[in-house]
This record gives C-alpha cells, structure tokens and sequence, in this order.
C-alpha cells in the first residue's frame, strides 16, 4: 500500500516537475545567415540582430508562454547550402518559419517554400517577391530594392543630374533591382551610361571608375556591400571623380564613414529602409539595449524590424488558433500599419500585396556619421506590385 | 584455418568480392541502403541532422568523384576542371527538362555533353602532364565558370535555372525519399562501372598511362586515344552527377560550379585514396558528412550562448580544413589505404607477426 502511494507520489511530482516544459510550446524558426561568405561583412550584424531580438521576444514573453527558439546558421551565400540547410528546417526542426538571407537563395527557395507553405522572411528586399499571387510565402520588411532604386533615380533628377551609371557586382543581389532602376531612368529622361561591375570582394575600382569617367555621369547607383562600396568610393576621391553615390541599403552603413574615411562625405548617399543604429526614434531603445555594448549597424536594426514583424504575426496566429505557415500567413496579411517605433516606416502587407512600405530615407556622411539627408516616399502603384 | 588469402585460378585473384564473409557483408550492406530511408527519418530527429538529403548528395557525389578517380587515380591526369563540367551536365539537363525532355533522355544528355566538354579540354593532355595539364585544365573551369554566369539567355545567370523534378512514367523523384532510390542506383552503377573498367584491357591501359607512358607507348598503347577516352568517360560521370545533383536540387546556378567544387573533387578522391574505388565512396562521405557533423557542436552551444553562433561559424571553416589537413599528414594514402590496414591487422589478429 505505502508503495503504491509512494508511486503515485513520485508520478505526481514528476508530472509537476515537466508542467511547465510540457505547457511551454517551442516555436521554432530557422535562420540562413551569411556569416564567412561574400556578404559577410554585413551578414554578421544581421545574423546578431536576429538573436537578439529573440531573446528579447522569449524575456517580454510576448507569445503567452510559447518560446521563441531560433536555429541560426551559416550558409556562406551559398544557393545549394541553403536548400540543405532548408531541407533540415522542413524535416528534422519542422519550422513553419523561416528568416532567410539573399536574393539569391530567397529566389531558389520560392517554389520549395510555396509548396511546403512555410512563411519565408527574407533579408533580400526583391521586388519580385512582393506579388502574392507568384509568391505567397515570401515577406520582408523594407523598402523594395526597385522602389529604392527608383527613388534615387528621383532624388538624382531633383538635384539636377542628367547623367547616371550603374555599378554592381556580378551577383543576384546587385544585378536585382538594375531593370528597375534603367526603366524608371529613361521615364525620367536620365542619360544612362555602361554598367560598370565591381565584385563583392573588390579590392580595386581603379579601371571601372576610369572608363566610367569617361561617360562622367552625375549620379551613380551602387549595389554591392559596404566594403566594396568603400572601395568605391575611395577610388572615386582619389581620381577626382564629381559623382555622387546613391548606394543600395546593403552598402550604406555606420562602417562606410570608418572604411572610406573622408570620401565619403558629400559623395555617398545611402538608402535607408531602416534607421540607423542608435538613431533618436522611440523603438531604439530597446536595440540598443539588445545589442549590448557592442557598436553595430543598421543592419542589426534590420533583422531587429524582421523578428519583430514575425512576433506580431505569430500573435495573431496564435489568437486565430492556427500557429502554422498558412496560419502566419493569413495573419501577416492582416498586418495594416504596423508601428515598428519609428525604427522603420509603418508596415501593411495585404493577400495582394507584399510590399510592407514604399517610403525611406536618404542617408549621407558628416564628420563621420550618418545624417539624414531626406525622407523620400514612393506612391504605392499598383503597376510596381512585384517589380 | 587460413590466415590470408590463397587463389588458384587467375579468374579467381581477379574476382571482385573474392571471400564468403565479403559476399556476406556486402548483402547485408545492400540490405541496409535499401531499407534505410524507411526508418531515416527517426535518425534524423535523432541526430539533428537530415540524413537523407545527405546520403543523397553521397550518391550524386561518388557518381562525380568516380569520374575524376578514374581521370587522375588511375590514368593520372589531374584536372582542376571537373566542377564545371558538372556544371556543363547541370545545365544541360536543366535546360533540355526545361525544354519538355524526359528525365532518362535529358541525364544522358548531359552526361554526352559533359564528355564533349571535357574531351575538347582534354586534347592538350597529349602534350602537357602533371600542373601544367593542371593549369590548363584550370583554364576550362574559369571559361565555362564565365559562360555559366553571363550566358543569361541560356543559363538565367546569376538569378539561377529552375529545373522541374525528374520523373519517370508516372513516378516523380519530387521529394528526398523518392530521389534515394534513384540516387542509389546511379551511385552503385557507377561503382560496378568504375570498378569493371579497371578490370579490362582499357583500364589496364589507363594505369600503364599513369605508370609510366613512354613504356606504354612502346608497348602499343595509344596515348593520345587513351588519354581523351579517360577525359570522355571521366567527364560523362560527372557530366551525370551534375544532371542528379540539378535534378535533386531542382535549381541551379553558377555559384555551385566555381573553382571551389573543382579542389573539392580532388581534396574527395585525395582524402579517399587515389586510384581506388572504395576510396571515391570513402572520400565523399568523409568530404560530406564532415562539415554537417562540425555543424552540431555549433548548434549545441548556440542553445546555450546564442551569442557564440557568430564566431563557431567561422571556426566551422577553419576546423574543416585543419580536419583535412592532419589527415594528408597522417594518411596521405588515403582512407581506403587506411582501411586495407586496419582490416589487415584485424585479419592476423591476435597473431600479427
């Protein structure tokens, strides 16, 4: 008799003792991030920011009980990694979720991502992947690269240029937005002259800037990642170049005024979907407190509005009852408006639209900071839905 | 009982599986590949690790590496090329599914193309050896690795060709489960391909090239005939495994086919053992699995310090190259020579003398 009641007692606290493990569900998110590879330099921030803004989620306990449990790895911008690294998401960690990295591997994914129903966020801000009815699990949380890039085309006309080139390396990311921007160009009645590549790992723009001196264009279009932008831009100072830089959100950061130095001011002009690290908006706070003592970039903050988006479409998921990839999808697409703290402009996705906003900033560099030079604001067309 | 192995016929020496317990072993290994993708999935979540998917790249792997041991371990040509002609088998594929062609006549396809590739980059095998057919070779990988990317038109660039899964009447590999068993087959085919070549009067041609080519010459063998035959054939295998691999990843694109995949071939058949066919299969598993396994510590610790992840990625790299290195240290033979050791000990043991 003692025995059994000591069996039933020990079942008992044990059942106690796995309570709460068995009450706090874990939702798992897996994470593609280029840490060692081409674009590293900037992936490294934004793979920080996504942890970050984890562990912050799972402390604020935001999912009523339910953790957050990210898996972040390294893919090195490779395509066939990233489809191994996605096979293991879908069938070992069975996410629903995932925060993805490049253009390139967003792109590959697409009809593996659409086929499995898994919510893909993506730090490629593709216009492609804005049209629902191509892509329906595909978000991100920026400006469009083509609606960044037609803004620039904008901001160069309105400061009087005539002429434009665009440099870019040889890589889904840089060559993305380029269609857009040539378009949008020859609308305005921009003179474009020859693209010019320069490699993510360039050490040299010397040739390029030379034969693009030629041509002597106002504005140039840079896409590639801030230590090429730096090169660049240096290179520019050094032959004396009268360009100015418009440079794509993955080239504009708080390393460019430390990497290019002097050159880089009054000569390079960023596009901004989010604002820059420890910028004086209500929602910094917290990032910067995340982020530790450790001085970081835009980038982070990035990662940081990506999580956030997904947080908020989880809860609502969960309120639905449906905590799966079509259930987060039908709750992002009720997102209208979404206050981030100022740390980017006001995100909506509707089932027609994934576009989350078409308004920015234009960044410049001043005694070695960023300084905002302008907000900018596209009209959301119906025309540009996916490109 | 017989402490080593006694043949009396030629036919006999030259079987392949020449004892009982081999036979035995090698049934219950086929027994094992056969059954294992139906209890896969309870690895998987054992090990965190999607185990399928890996075995799948193995297949497609030793399909290739076969290729390139048959070109430099055996007829001792290296070639520094063999990632794009995968890449030339990729695209081919891909473009011809893309264009309507079934499965079983687009692989073919691209193994054909593969091998018209490689042997036009093979004619100056008759008059360069060693680095400078190296280099020339070389010169291949960065020609078609430019006409992969800028031929857009053709390849899609850089943005990447989507391929459509294979299937074979009314049967489609769409799914990792389906794909093993293709895999699987294409990989044993050419094990019992590379291995019976080996065995004739054309494989004893190529290692008599290898050996020592003006005895081979002297002796009748037509250098030139073999040496393109060897970038033929070498470069149709890997031609076919970069068909499987476009087929099984379903999109490909020039990133894949760089120089990188180039050494990796060499560094698998190096690793495995040079000039032996267990040691194309060795070499890839070894070249596989190793940077998946170096993947679980970091996923281990980043539960613990989420912070750490950044840095063990980076050290993920530098581990699997210093792995790589010790080994040619320790085992520059190889691990199938590693192998025949260890069997060998185990064989006189415990009366090793």
């Amino acid at each position: 008799m003692q025995r059994k009641l000591l069996v039933t007692a020990l079942a008992v606290a044990l059942c106690l003792a796995f309570t709460p493990l068995a009450m706090a569900k874990e939702i798992k998110v897996g994470g593609l991030f280029d840490i060692t590879g081409p674009t590293g330099a900037v992936g490294k921030d934004y793979a920080a920011g996504a942890v970050a803004g984890e562990k912050y989620w799972n402390q604020k306990n935001v999912l009523g009980g339910d953790m957050l449990k990210l898996i972040p790895n390294d893919y090195a911008y490779k395509i066939p990694e990233a489809v191994n690294l996605y096979k293991k998401y879908k069938d070992v960690d069975r996410v629903f979720v995932i925060q993805g990295w490049g253009t390139g591997d967003t792109n590959a994914l697409r009809p593996l991502v659409n086929k499995d129903k898994i919510v893909f966020f993506s730090a490629s801000y593709d216009g492609n992947l804005t049209d629902p009815k191509k892509n329906p699990y595909n978000f991100f949380i920026g400006t469009s690269y083509s609606t960044a890039i037609r803004l620039a085309m904008i901001y160069a006309k309105d400061q009087g240029a005539k002429k434009v080139v665009f440099i870019y390396p040889d890589h889904p990311y840089g060559k993305n937005p380029i269609p857009a921007g040539k378009d949008y160009a020859k609308k305005l009645g921009l003179q474009i002259g020859p693209d010019e590549i320069v490699n993510l790992r360039a050490i040299d723009a010397t040739s390029q800037l030379l034969n693009m001196k030629k041509f002597n264009p106002d504005f140039a279009w840079i896409g590639g990642t801030t230590p090429s932008t730096a090169v660049i831009i240096k290179d520019a100072a050094k032959h004396n170049l009268g360009t100015k830089f418009m440079i794509n959100c993955w080239g504009f950061d708080e390393n460019l005024p430390r990497l290019a130095g002097k050159a880089a001011e009054g000569r390079a002009f960023g596009m901004l979907p989010v604002a820059p690290f420890g910028a004086n908006v209500p929602g910094m706070k917290d990032v910067v407190a995340a982020a530790g003592d450790k001085p970081t970039t835009l980038h982070f903050v990035k990662s940081w509005v990506s999580m956030m988006v997904m947080v908020e479409g989880l809860k609502k998921a969960k309120a639905a009852g449906k905590l799966n990839g079509p259930g987060l999808k039908a709750a992002l697409e009720t997102i209208k408006d979404f206050n981030t703290g100022g740390l980017c402009a006001p995100i909506t996705y509707t089932s027609t639209d994934h576009r989350p906003n078409t308004s920015m900033a234009i960044g410049g560099v001043k005694d070695g900071k960023i300084y905002l030079v302008k907000d900018v604001n596209f009209p959301r067309q119906k025309a540009y839905i996916g490109w | 009982m017989p402490c080593g192995l006694f043949f009396e016929t030629y036919q006999k020496d030259e079987s392949i599986f020449p004892t009982l317990w081999l036979k035995v072993w090698m049934i219950a290994l086929g027994l094992f590949l056969l059954t294992f993708p139906f209890f896969s999935q309870t690895v998987s979540d054992w090990l965190g690790i999607n185990v399928l998917n890996l075995f799948n790249l193995i297949f497609i792997y030793i399909v290739g590496a076969h290729g390139l041991n048959l070109l430099t371990g055996y007829t001792g040509q290296i070639s520094l090329g063999h990632g794009a002609f995968m890449g030339v088998g990729a695209y081919t594929a891909g473009i011809l599914a893309n264009l309507g062609w079934p499965f079983w006549l687009a692989l073919p396809a691209a193994g054909l193309m593969a091998a018209a590739v490689g042997m036009i980059f093979g004619i100056p095998s008759l008059r360069l050896r060693g680095l400078y057919l190296a280099i020339a070779t070389l010169a291949a990988q960065f020609i078609l690795d430019y006409a992969m990317r800028n031929w857009s038109s053709l390849t899609g660039g850089s943005s990447g060709l989507i391929v459509p899964a294979a299937s074979i009447g009314s049967l489609t590999f769409d799914n990792d489960f389906n794909f093993y068993f293709l895999a699987l087959g294409f990989a044993v085919l050419a094990t019992m391909y590379l291995k019976n070549i080996t065995r004739t009067r054309t494989g004893r041609a190529f290692v008599a090239v290898r050996d020592r080519y003006l005895s081979a010459e002297v002796i009748g063998v037509n250098l030139f005939k073999y040496r393109i035959m060897s970038f033929g054939i070498s470069s149709f295998m890997v031609g076919i495994a970069g068909g499987l691999w476009a087929y099984y990843i379903t999109i490909i694109s020039d990133e894949h086919f760089t120089m990188w995949l180039s050494v990796q071939y060499l560094a698998m058949i190096i690793v495995g053992g040079l000039g032996s066919v267990l040691g194309s299969i060795y070499g890839v598993v070894f070249m596989v699995t190793l940077p998946e396994l170096l993947r679980l510590p970091a996923e281990a610790l980043t539960n613990v310090y989420p912070d750490i992840f950044v840095i063990f990625s980076s050290l993920r790299e530098m581990v699997f190259g210093i792995i790589v290195i010790i080994f040619l240290i320790f085992e520059p033979d190889g691990l199938a020579a590693r192998w025949h050791t260890v069997r060998a000990y185990w064989k006189l043991w415990p009366f090793s003398y």
